[in-house]
């Protein structure tokens, strides 16, 4: 049985989407494939018990039988924390060791999910490192490489896991196409030279930083009032149309694939957004449009929301939704496995771990 | 096309009431006004309604009836089914009055669209919904809710709204203005603007088509017609919807865009369409039209017996851009004969403030004559002594015989009541103020060199359209949609000069470069993300050396990458540096209703704040690329002032005819801009410094 701890030095990396597309790829390669994130910090109750919001959506998409309480044995909770502030001992490791013993049971391979940043968990005595040194795995590390200054921080990274055995190499994820000549160039022969591997980088890609219409209204508590049936497609931007008609006609045909916040007493701008085919109008204010702009965004196939929020409020939860969306569904499954196969060393990745895979 | 809507002889009111009050009484009374037509009220609950046979379905009908139109005015919900037994019975004109569609709502909506299928399967002719319905006076035709019914007369009206078309209805009433056709559109599901304007166009009865709109259904298609139509008949038009505020009331209203006011503006120059800004404005065109010939020319004399009121005419004539006429020696002499010595000969003639009739009608006669006149403003001020009625019907009778415009202007209120009534009897406007009179004349005098300037249609431009083609093709396969510097080779394909350059990807390859060109040299940001370069220290000009490319491309890296961390940057472009030319820009942006707008204008830094540019839909002719340079307000400065050489003028029209012909064969391009157009002195050309443009995506 082989195992593989995903880890990175900051949340929303890509940790998870590695997980589950490299469990998708190793499933379909004939390997049974378990899966662990040890300590979950996004808690949510499902069916009664607690489980993390990250590991619950892999189980599901790889299709894993074992229990959320296996899967995820230890939950991030304040008073965890403030136990490990006191000294109180929780036999962390134990169920730890345990709930890995259950789900490494019958599999070919585990892939163990990090918890936030990789030094995060230490005052518990869980951090990356320490939890692949418990459970004898070995690690790859996930930076998002948003600027130069990622290079300091996968140097730093790896003096905190110490170890070099343990450390199998790195993956560059979401590089700017800004940087993607520098990093090429550059970067990975500057790791390369000093002994560390590079999987491979995966480029920003917008499939995978967009949100469906339904998770918006979801997110926003709003109420759809056309085309509840087109809920289903991505939102890759949020544009703001509080410009004068004939600029916000220009600006929103450039992003097409984007939600449009305005008033609901904005009926210029709304025509803009119909006219141009953007994928959702989001009125803020509680203010219904006119009935005659409705009929058009319904002839156009184009969802209308209403939230109560006013639009400073809306844009706020459009930031966080956008880029921070969890990969639910099959479409953005579908993408990270795309982007894995096309951009990683996949077969290098697995020899690592001792794993072959069928081609 | 349409005969039988607007001259029927047998109609059918489906919804017909009983009831006093209801639309559906008030269509039927109002059709019944035409003794010799055939009306088949059609009402399931009624055998008899005003002493007509009532039927309980369209389909009832017998056939010896043959139904040419149907009114309808049952609920919204009803009318989808009641337009699909009226295509069973073989009816071909519908008009429906019922509101409760489109502008009211998604369900409304789904009706319009179950009527346009319906209309299109039996290949039935509709107006409306939500309208106030049709007149037409030559047949006698009066099927509409309105209150009254138009008089005889040769303006055809048609609104979008159908609370304008009742308020110039009662207007007109009043004053005794008269239409040929009326016609309210509503919600154009089927017919729309472009179908009447080719039907007043063949119209024996109209001489005059006004149009209040707030909106077009197929811009370039309504440009097309026009274009043809205004050369036979004059067409004012009302836009609404112009500002901020009144094209967001349209959106509300209407469920469209209210478009862009410039390029409304464009449009309706390039069809020959005289734009009125208000509906006063509209009818006080369409009455000066409707009685009056065409100047010939500018030039204006002025009729007057106050002093006052003649300067203000003139000053309103010279800002209208008309010209007070200098007679004839023979005109003044014969003014001298027999006006009194204190008069004034000259224009404005001053007849004096106890001028009777015979005065003004010597004066009005002795002008109309002088060739150097070509247009006649009357102004009547009530002084004790003046006889309004007698110089009313005297001018009244001129005007009907004139072979040039005469307008007037009796100013003032009560004591000129009588003097008004007198000419609207025989069908002529008074203007209630001297600007009214100058705004009308002006109409006229437009409109006559609409109607002689001779159109051309415009010309292909060469360019190799296979390279272009595959150019275009290959930036659409790219992900990003704004395209810059890098693309300049589309410009090669339409043979527009570009300027000198190479692509640098390193320090080392720059300087490589600088040295291969020849100093000066300028320096340009290369990156897709980068629309303004020089916000973002994008540009640096006039670099002499090595030490100076070197210089400038390490600080412009460090504030770009300040300024735009996120811009992707694909290196330098360097271009020989040119001096001695003035900076234009050439613009198109793909408007909504009407396609590719084009846009000129000077180039520099105030542009932005000054607006000074000039628009045109494309494709545009010689004559209009010429005219969008000559009508910036800083013209002057290209064409040289103060000694200065003048700028190569030809060479930017022939570079916004390239341009018009780029975007026209290719819709794929959003916007387009080249700027700045380095336009050197003439007979040296221009040269294309930058581009940017945008591709659907």
């Amino acid at each position: 049985m082989a195992s593989i701890l995903i880890s990175s030095s900051e949340e929303f990396s890509g940790k998870s989407s590695i997980c589950m597309g490299l469990g998708r790829i190793f499933q379909e390669s004939g390997l049974k494939v378990g899966y662990m994130k040890p300590v979950g910090n996004l808690l949510i109750d499902v069916h009664g018990s607690l489980t993390d919001e990250d590991s619950e959506g892999i189980r599901k998409l790889l299709g894993i039988a074992d229990p959320g309480k296996y899967i995820t044995p230890i939950h991030l909770t304040d008073s965890l924390i403030d136990d490990a502030l006191r000294g109180v001992e929780k036999d962390l490791d134990e169920r730890l060791v345990e709930a890995y013993s259950v789900i490494s049971r019958d599999k070919d391979v585990v892939f163990i999910e990090g918890t936030g940043g990789i030094g995060g968990g230490s005052m518990y005595g869980l951090s990356d490192p320490e939890i692949a040194s418990k459970l004898g795995t070995r690690i790859l590390l996930v930076t998002r490489f948003d600027s130069i200054s990622a290079v300091d921080r996968i140097l730093c990274d790896m003096r905190i896991i110490g170890n070099n055995d343990m450390f199998i190499g790195l993956i560059l994820n979401e590089v700017p196409a800004n940087m993607e000549d520098r990093v090429s160039e550059l970067v990975v022969p500057f790791f390369e030279k000093k002994g560390i591997k590079v999987f491979g980088m995966i480029h920003e890609d917008d499939t995978l930083r967009s949100v469906f219409i339904s998770e918006i209204v979801e997110d926003l508590h709003a109420e759809v009032l056309v085309a509840s049936d087109k809920l289903d497609q991505l939102v890759e931007h949020y544009l703001v149309g509080a410009m004068e008609v004939g600029s916000a006609i220009k600006y929103f045909r450039r992003q097409p694939n984007s939600a449009v916040i305005t008033g609901g007493d904005r009926a210029d701008i709304q025509m803009a957004a119909i006219e141009s085919r953007v994928k959702c109008l989001i009125l803020t204010g509680n203010m219904r449009p006119s009935g005659a702009v409705l009929a058009s965004a319904e002839e156009a196939g184009i969802p209308v929301i209403l939230v109560r929020g006013d639009t400073m409020n809306t844009i706020e939860r459009m930031e966080h939704l956008i880029g921070h969306a969890n990969i639910k569904q099959q479409v953005k499954l579908d993408k990270v496995i795309e982007l894995i196969n096309g951009n990683l060393d996949v077969p290098a990745i697995a020899e690592s771990i001792g794993v072959k895979l069928q081609s | 096309m349409l005969e039988k809507m607007f001259d029927p002889d047998s109609v059918a009111v489906i919804g017909a009431s009983r009831t006093k009050g209801k639309v559906g009484r008030a269509v039927l009374e109002n059709l019944m006004q035409n003794g010799k037509l055939r009306i088949v009220p059609i009402n399931p609950n009624v055998d008899e309604i005003l002493g007509l046979r009532c039927y309980p379905n369209i389909m009832d009908v017998p056939d010896g009836l043959k139904v040419d139109l149907a009114v309808i005015v049952v609920p919204a919900q009803m009318v989808p089914n009641t337009i699909d037994e009226c295509g069973r019975a073989g009816i071909g004109n519908v008009i429906v009055i019922s509101a409760g569609f489109k502008e009211a709502g998604i369900e409304g909506a789904r009706f319009e669209r179950e009527c346009i299928s319906l209309c299109e399967k039996y290949g039935i002719a509709m107006i409306g919904p939500n309208c106030l319905g049709i007149i037409d006076t030559s047949s006698g035709l009066n099927a509409s809710f309105a209150a009254n019914m138009a008089y005889e007369g040769n303006i055809a009206m048609m609104s979008q709204s159908g609370a304008i078309c009742t308020v110039t209805l009662d207007w007109a009433e009043r004053i005794g203005v008269g239409f040929s056709k009326f016609i309210s559109l509503g919600n154009k599901a089927v017919l729309a603007e472009n179908d009447f304007l080719q039907l007043f166009e063949k119209d024996p009865s109209t001489a005059v088509i006004a149009a209040y709109l707030e909106g077009v259904k197929d811009g370039p298609e309504f440009i097309r017609i026009a274009q043809r139509v205004s050369r036979s008949k004059p067409m004012i038009v009302v836009k609404s919807g112009r500002t901020s505020v009144g094209s967001r009331a349209v959106s509300s209203h209407t469920g469209t865009l209210a478009g862009s006011d410039a390029a409304y503006n464009a449009a309706f120059k390039q069809a020959g369409i005289i734009r009125a800004d208000s509906l006063e404005e509209m009818l006080d065109y369409s009455r000066a039209f409707s009685v009056c010939p065409l100047p010939e020319g500018r030039n204006i004399a002025i009729i007057t017996n106050a002093g006052g009121l003649g300067i203000l005419t003139a000053d309103a004539c010279y800002n209208a851009g008309l010209s007070i006429a200098s007679f004839e020696e023979a005109t003044v002499e014969r003014l001298r004969e027999k006006l009194p010595p204190a008069a004034n000969f000259y224009d404005p003639v001053d007849v004096l403030g106890d001028a009777g009739a015979d005065l003004y009608e010597h004066a009005l006669d002795v002008v109309l004559e002088d060739i150097n006149v070509n247009g006649v403003i009357v102004l009547v001020s009530p002084q004790a002594m003046t006889d309004i009625p007698g110089i009313a019907e005297k001018l009244a009778k001129k005007i009907q015989h004139s072979k040039k415009p005469i307008l007037c202007n009796f100013a003032g209120g009560s004591r000129i009541a009588a003097g008004e009534e007198l000419l609207n009897s025989y069908g002529i406007p008074n203007y209630s103020s001297a600007e009214r009179a100058v705004g009308s004349m002006n109409a006229l005098c437009n409109y006559y060199s609409i109607k002689h300037h001779s159109h051309e249609e415009p010309e292909r431009q060469d360019s190799d359209l296979v390279f272009a083609r595959s150019f275009i093709e290959s930036a659409l396969s790219e992900k990003r949609r704004t395209h810059g510097l890098e693309s300049m080779d589309i410009l090669k394909a339409y043979d527009i000069p570009v300027v000198d350059s190479r692509i640098a990807k390193t320090l080392p390859e720059a300087i490589q470069a600088a040295e291969n060109m020849g100093y000066p040299v300028v320096m340009k940001i290369l990156s897709p993300d980068i629309s303004h370069k020089t916000d973002v220290g994008g540009i640096r000009l006039n670099l002499e050396h090595a030490d100076d490319v070197e210089r400038a491309y390490i600080s412009m890296m460090s504030d770009v990458r300040h300024y735009m961390p996120d811009a992707v940057i694909t290196g330098v472009q360097l271009q020989k540096m040119i001096s001695g030319g003035k900076e234009v820009i050439i613009g198109m942006d793909r408007d909504p209703q009407f396609g590719p707008l084009l846009m000129f204008g000077l180039g520099g830094t105030y542009v932005e704040f000054l607006k000074d540019v000039s628009f045109a839909v494309a494709p545009v002719t010689g004559a209009e690329a010429k005219h969008m340079v000559s009508s910036i307000k800083t013209y002057p400065l290209i064409a040289g002032v103060r000694g200065e050489v003048a700028s190569d003028i030809d060479s930017i029209i022939r570079t916004l005819l390239k341009v018009s012909q780029l975007v026209t064969d290719f819709p794929e391009i959003l916007e387009f801009e080249i700027n700045p157009l380095m336009v050197l002195p003439e007979g040296q050309g221009c040269v294309a410094m930058d581009i940017r443009f945008t591709l659907k995506s």
